[in-house]
């Protein structure tokens, strides 16, 4: 695994050097189709509905953009690991993926203003003790492999904490029910959710982690696309559609993002 | 979150089609490449022999997880990008051709080295030597073990899912990752597995069993 994050790593850098296609919102209308990047694997954001096809907030918005735009959607379902590589190399014009906005991704990729937001939050037994980010001292962590919630515990507890990661959300939730490891960082909601209807489990939120603002994710160089995104975002925010799909997928007022 | 329906389990079915499909074009195209391969093994002129050697132990000596990334994302690199359903065929294809040309290099070097003199005794050039006395006898030897392959190769399309094609196990996850029941997806999955190798393992010990008999001397 290690060998592979070289091998993505390194097949970035080559893409950035040479290849990446400046792409424009001319181009992708002139084409008809925009492919979107989304999540398949995090209700309620992107997942399989009852008839196996792909639903959720995200998808929305997807679908939303494609509105707007006047071109056909079509929807590229990707993973956590592999959405860079497929944006950077080209596969997908644009990522609507629960994508965080941190300096660190922005070396790499560009983002729209916030469109979304999540929340991570440390979930253990009920009896554990865990109720802030120092009692994780000593204990096995479970998180998803390259998230957020990843890089925050690993600089912030460095080699204090057992930190185990594994390769997709359900994988980690698991990891905690199974007993494989003493706490996981993950999506507020999700997990919320889960445990409430697995009462037996005994397992529950201790304490919100992080906030993190998502934005509509492109190539470094998709300044002009960056631009229709920019004004489509703060569109469906002002005239309130955004808000309405947040609240029908989440059943809470849409949050309050920053803008940069 | 949702609970699992019935439409689930057929959506699983239906993503076996393509672990199916999958299998078998890259049999096809591993075989073609193996045969290739391993008449370059077997060649009296060393730069094929050593062109033979070198691409299996690239193929060989690499992960087919990466194989499969270099060919999809790389081919970008290269401007000819590929759909996920052509890299993935090509790349298990470019894998299963050096595992299979090694099989049938040892299938054509069971043969008798003496018969093989005596046809050029006789003097039969390449050609007719392969295809009238070291082919037909290779093939009946090499059917066993590529079956046996074939097994593997059932199971290897399972990475395909890294560069985003849809196959079974795909298809698993994404079902366990909005109802989390691991237990019973994954548990249908490896049903589902075993009822497409299970087949093929009794047909290559039947294949074996049956050419055992016919070299029986």
């Amino acid at each position: 695994m290690k060998l592979l994050k070289f091998l993505m790593v390194g097949l970035l850098a080559v893409g950035f050097a040479g290849h990446a296609r400046a792409q424009t919102t001319d181009e992708i209308i002139s084409r008809g189709t925009i492919n979107i990047g989304i999540l398949t694997d995090l209700p309620p954001y992107g997942f399989l509905d009852e008839n196996q096809k792909p639903a959720g907030f995200d998808v929305e918005v997807a679908e939303m953009l494609g509105k707007f735009m006047g071109v056909k959607v079509n929807l590229v379902p990707l993973t956590s690991p592999n959405r860079i590589p497929f944006l950077v190399t080209g596969k997908v014009d644009l990522l609507v993926a629960t994508f965080g906005i941190t300096p660190e991704r922005a070396k790499t990729v560009t983002f729209s203003i916030p469109y979304s937001a999540i929340e991570n939050s440390v979930f253990a037994r009920k009896d554990s003790g865990i109720s802030k980010l120092e009692d994780l001292k000593g204990k096995r962590v479970g998180v998803p492999r390259g998230s957020v919630q990843d890089v925050l515990l690993s600089n912030a507890l460095g080699t204090t904490a057992k930190i185990q990661r594994f390769d997709d959300d359900a994988s980690t939730y698991q990891a905690l029910i199974a007993g494989q490891v003493d706490a996981i960082a993950e999506t507020g909601l999700t997990g919320r959710q889960l445990f409430a209807k697995t009462p037996e489990a005994n397992l529950e939120e201790r304490f919100i982690l992080l906030r993190q603002p998502n934005g509509i994710t492109m190539r470094k160089d998709q300044f002009n696309l960056r631009q229709w995104v920019d004004t489509f975002v703060y569109y469906i925010k002002v005239d309130g559609e955004l808000a309405a799909t947040w609240t029908k997928w989440f059943k809470t007022d849409f949050p309050v993002l920053p803008v940069f | 979150m949702r609970g699992l329906n019935l439409g689930d389990f057929l959506f699983l079915i239906e993503a076996a089609r393509w672990t199916i499909l999958l299998s078998l074009s890259a049999f096809i195209g591993g075989g073609i490449i193996g045969a290739i391969i391993a008449l370059m093994r077997v060649s009296k002129r060393w730069t094929l022999r050593y062109g033979a050697i070198g691409y299996i132990q690239v193929f060989q000596g690499t992960p087919l997880l990466l194989q499969l990334f270099l060919v999809f994302f790389g081919s970008d690199m290269l401007g000819l990008p590929l759909n996920p359903w052509v890299a993935a065929t090509l790349g298990l294809s470019l894998n299963a051709g050096a595992f299979l040309g090694e099989i049938w290099r040892g299938a054509i070097q069971a043969v008798a080295r003496t018969q093989v003199e005596a046809a050029e005794a006789l003097g039969l050039h390449y050609l007719p030597i392969m295809r009238h006395i070291v082919l037909p006898q290779a093939l009946r030897i090499g059917v066993a073990p590529t079956v046996g392959f074939l097994v593997n190769l059932v199971k290897a399309t399972s990475l395909a899912s890294i560069i985003g094609f849809i196959e079974l196990t795909r298809a698993g996850q994404q079902l366990n990752n909005v109802t989390f029941r691991p237990f019973t997806i994954y548990m249908s999955v490896a049903v589902i597995y075993f009822l497409l190798c299970w087949p093929l393992t009794i047909a290559s010990r039947r294949l074996e069993r049956r050419m055992a008999v016919a070299y029986r001397r």
